[in-house]
């Protein structure tokens, strides 16, 4: 894997990428390896996220050791075991621990906004570029527009049929989150530019329209076999693409920390912070703005957080008469001639 | 029905301290006796953790503090398979088997109505990812609300006043729900009670230090996770007090148990039924100390209680990057002249499980034996007898080099 220089790679979505960017470096959010976690299996203990596993891989092949830095959150149990053996046996110039409170009222935001305020610091004493707050409320711009332009797209993916394909907006997602785009605004607007351009769709038989949501995904596999099997995702509810995208910060704001902290522990929440019945409320919602037919939930294999919320959403969703899935996946979707069966049933009682 | 195993088990108990008063069987009197009070119409009954929330607030609220996992988990003590049944009810309802069987027990028994009501339920953001979760969801199920006290991975300032913010207002929640105002001095009685008790638990883990070991070992354990029920409470520093004394009087006496072999355990003791402590017993190994039952906290200040408490969480071995949970790890390694270390490696503690490498890592360079014993808590369907005897037997083989 080729990484950018000067860039500091994160994990989770709750790291702000205007400070790395305001301290003259790139922000990438990094994947885990493709092919195998076996490296890490002699480090990590069996049950452990794969996700986890993935990442520690790649760390310990040298995947991300060649950025300048990796930055933490307190994300999980798991993330957190990962920054200590990161630290332990994975050679890095700048390995930090970014605190993010699990709450989210205003003690959080004031504790999330000093611990901010640090990382700030200590980065622009690695990037010798001082993070000033002129740089950071532009940077603060720059990610606000690329974040509404994704939410434009967002919004026209509520047509049918939809205007772009959701495996297509989850890659370009996907590849401005990992810093690979050059200029992620100008893409994103030849898309918008496209979408509005394109002639009234004529009358096509309507596909089963499907919602996802779980916690970090990093490759199109799921969508594909959604895809595959002749229904649309029209909105995707993970770490990786609508709860990165779907939050602006106040650029206006008189503390921009505490503007960043608010925005960042607020919705959307992924289930380290939030209810079941938060996260039902806010799925509800999208269920009936883009009018799904179905739900396709998916979780991490042995994510505690994720796999405790499954039961109580399952239940409501079943109540509430919309068909629902439940899957686990291993991160590499190693098995996904298993996931095809059981998705493409899904999407078959869905057509019916 | 598991308040019916606690009444046998409080009345069993009681006659067998009549008989022959001991600390331990007191210690697992007040225990039952919690329980059973959970359930009395007029409690105000707290959920909580009674291990990673500083219960001396609670005290200082006389509601009566409620503990989910360690409630529950009682049972396969008392019924291995009925234990596994309730586990089914909860995973027929969703909840994944790679879920930690101490929640999948607590959600089942909930689901069947086995469990007291709540009026309030509080949490703690450590211990664990699965116990935060499980509360969420039985909040959902009580139609209450889950209250996280979040702590973090570092100790500043910030953090402690952040903890101390949130315990106030937790100290609000409280007024609410009991109806009685928070009162100041009651919390700083509390917190001279719970000094008084540290005190007297630091002459315990003293007097264990001694060759052979005074105490029996599994307790030690247990203890370092309920004990903490009693915090503000006068009889927590009264068990602690007997137990010195027996620790004396068994020195005194001469009347200690054989020993080959010390060691320290880290993370939990299942408390279903399992062959450990028969083949301890048969080989001389014994339990001389827990990660947690070190007296890792400081004295609490009675002029900052809040910040007294709030550091007294953030210094948990099990908050902060895993040097904390190290430091006590060597401390325990060079106060109790250990023989080696057995980490209880339970299927789905990921906060626990995962830094086994990194213990093991600091363990060799010490040239300290370490064993990693996988099992489970709570489920019999993942605790293999015949495999923690093979893993335990060669452990002790290579103790038993070390020492030839």
């Amino acid at each position: 894997m080729t990484v950018a220089i000067n860039s500091i790679g994160y994990f989770c979505s709750l790291v702000p990428v205007e400070i790395i960017m305001a301290a003259g470096l790139k922000p990438v959010r990094v994947k885990g390896r493709a092919e195998t976690t076996a490296a890490a299996d002699a480090y990590m203990y069996p049950n452990m996220c794969p996700y986890v596993k993935s990442l520690f891989a790649d760390g310990l092949d040298g995947g991300k050791a060649a950025c300048d830095g990796v930055v933490f959150t307190r994300s999980c149990d798991g993330m957190r075991r990962l920054y200590d053996a990161w630290k332990a046996y994975i050679p890095s110039g700048f390995v930090y621990m970014l605190e993010a409170p699990k709450n989210c009222d205003d003690l959080a935001v004031d504790y999330f906004s000093s611990q901010l305020r640090s990382f700030a610091q200590q980065l622009g004493k690695k990037s010798g570029v001082e993070v000033k707050a002129g740089n950071l409320v532009e940077a603060v711009k720059a990610q606000n527009r690329v974040r509404r332009m994704m939410q434009e797209l967002y919004v026209m993916q509520s047509k049918s049929p939809l205007p772009v394909k959701g495996s297509e907006l989850f890659k370009l997602g996907l590849e401005i989150l990992s810093g690979e785009g050059r200029d992620s605004a100008g893409t994103l607007k030849s898309v918008i530019d496209k979408v509005k351009k394109q002639a009234a769709a004529g009358q096509s038989r309507r596909k089963p329209r499907v919602l996802v949501s779980g916690n970090v995904m990093d490759r199109p596999g799921l969508f594909d076999i959604i895809e595959g099997a002749g229904a649309e995702v029209p909105f995707a509810d993970l770490c990786t693409a609508s709860r990165y995208f779907e939050r602006t910060v106040d650029e206006n704001a008189h503390d921009i920390y505490g503007a960043l902290a608010t925005a960042y522990l607020g919705e959307p929440r992924c289930s380290r912070a939030a209810t079941p019945a938060e996260i039902y409320a806010r799925l509800s919602k999208k269920v009936k703005e883009y009018a799904i037919d179905g739900v396709l939930l998916t979780s991490l294999k042995y994510c505690d957080q994720v796999l405790n919320d499954m039961p109580y959403l399952v239940r409501n969703f079943t109540a509430a008469g919309t068909p629902v899935l439940f899957v686990e996946n291993d991160y590499l979707f190693s098995d996904s001639g298993r996931l095809r069966t059981r998705v493409e049933a899904f999407i078959e009682m869905l057509e019916k | 029905m598991l308040k019916k195993y606690y009444e046998e088990m409080k009345s069993g108990l009681e006659a067998a301290y009549q008989q022959k008063p001991r600390a331990w069987t007191m210690m697992n009197i007040q225990l039952a006796s919690t329980f059973i009070e959970a359930f009395h119409e007029d409690a105000k009954v707290v959920w909580t953790s009674f291990y990673s929330f500083p219960m001396e607030l609670l005290a200082a609220f006389d509601v009566v503090p409620f503990d989910f996992e360690i409630f529950t988990n009682l049972l396969p003590m008392f019924d291995a398979d009925k234990a596994v049944e309730i586990m089914n009810v909860a995973e027929e309802a969703g909840y994944s088997t790679d879920i930690c069987s101490f929640h999948r027990l607590a959600v089942g028994c909930s689901m069947l109505g086995y469990t007291p009501k709540a009026d309030l339920m509080l949490t703690s953001s450590y211990y664990c990812d699965g116990k935060s979760k499980a509360n969420q969801s039985l909040a959902e199920h009580y139609g209450k609300e889950s209250i996280m006290l979040d702590v973090p991975n570092e100790i500043s300032k910030d953090s402690v006043d952040y903890v101390a913010g949130q315990l106030r207002r937790i100290a609000g929640k409280l007024t609410e729900v009991t109806g009685r105002a928070f009162d100041l001095d009651r919390l700083r009685e509390c917190i001279r009670i719970s000094n008084r008790a540290r005190r007297a638990y630091g002459q315990l883990a003293g007097l264990q230090k001694v060759t052979p070991y005074p105490y029996i070992g599994v307790p030690v354990v247990n203890m370092s996770i309920f004990a903490n029920m009693l915090a503000g409470k006068e009889i927590q520093e009264q068990i602690y007090l007997d137990m010195v004394k027996e620790s004396k009087e068994k020195i005194m006496k001469g009347k200690l148990v054989p020993e080959k072999y010390r060691v320290a355990w880290l993370a939990w003791f299942p408390p279903q039924p399992t062959n450990i402590t028969q083949i301890f017993r048969e080989n001389g190994v014994t339990i001389v100390m827990g990660e947690l039952a070190r007296n890792y906290w400081g004295e609490l200040d009675e002029d900052l209680p809040f910040e007294s408490l709030a550091l007294w969480s953030l210094k948990n071995p099990y908050v902060g990057p895993i040097e904390q949970r190290l430091k006590g790890i060597n401390e325990i390694v060079d106060e109790y002249k250990l023989d080696g270390v057995v980490h209880f490696s339970t299927d789905a503690c990921r906060h626990s499980c995962a830094a086994q490498k990194l213990i093991g890592d600091a363990l060799k360079e010490r040239d300290v034996p370490y064993l990693v014993l996988d099992g489970d808590m709570s489920d019999k369907r993942k605790y293999s007898p015949d495999r923690t005897q093979l893993l335990l037997e060669n452990f002790i083989g290579v103790m038993a080099g070390r020492k030839s």
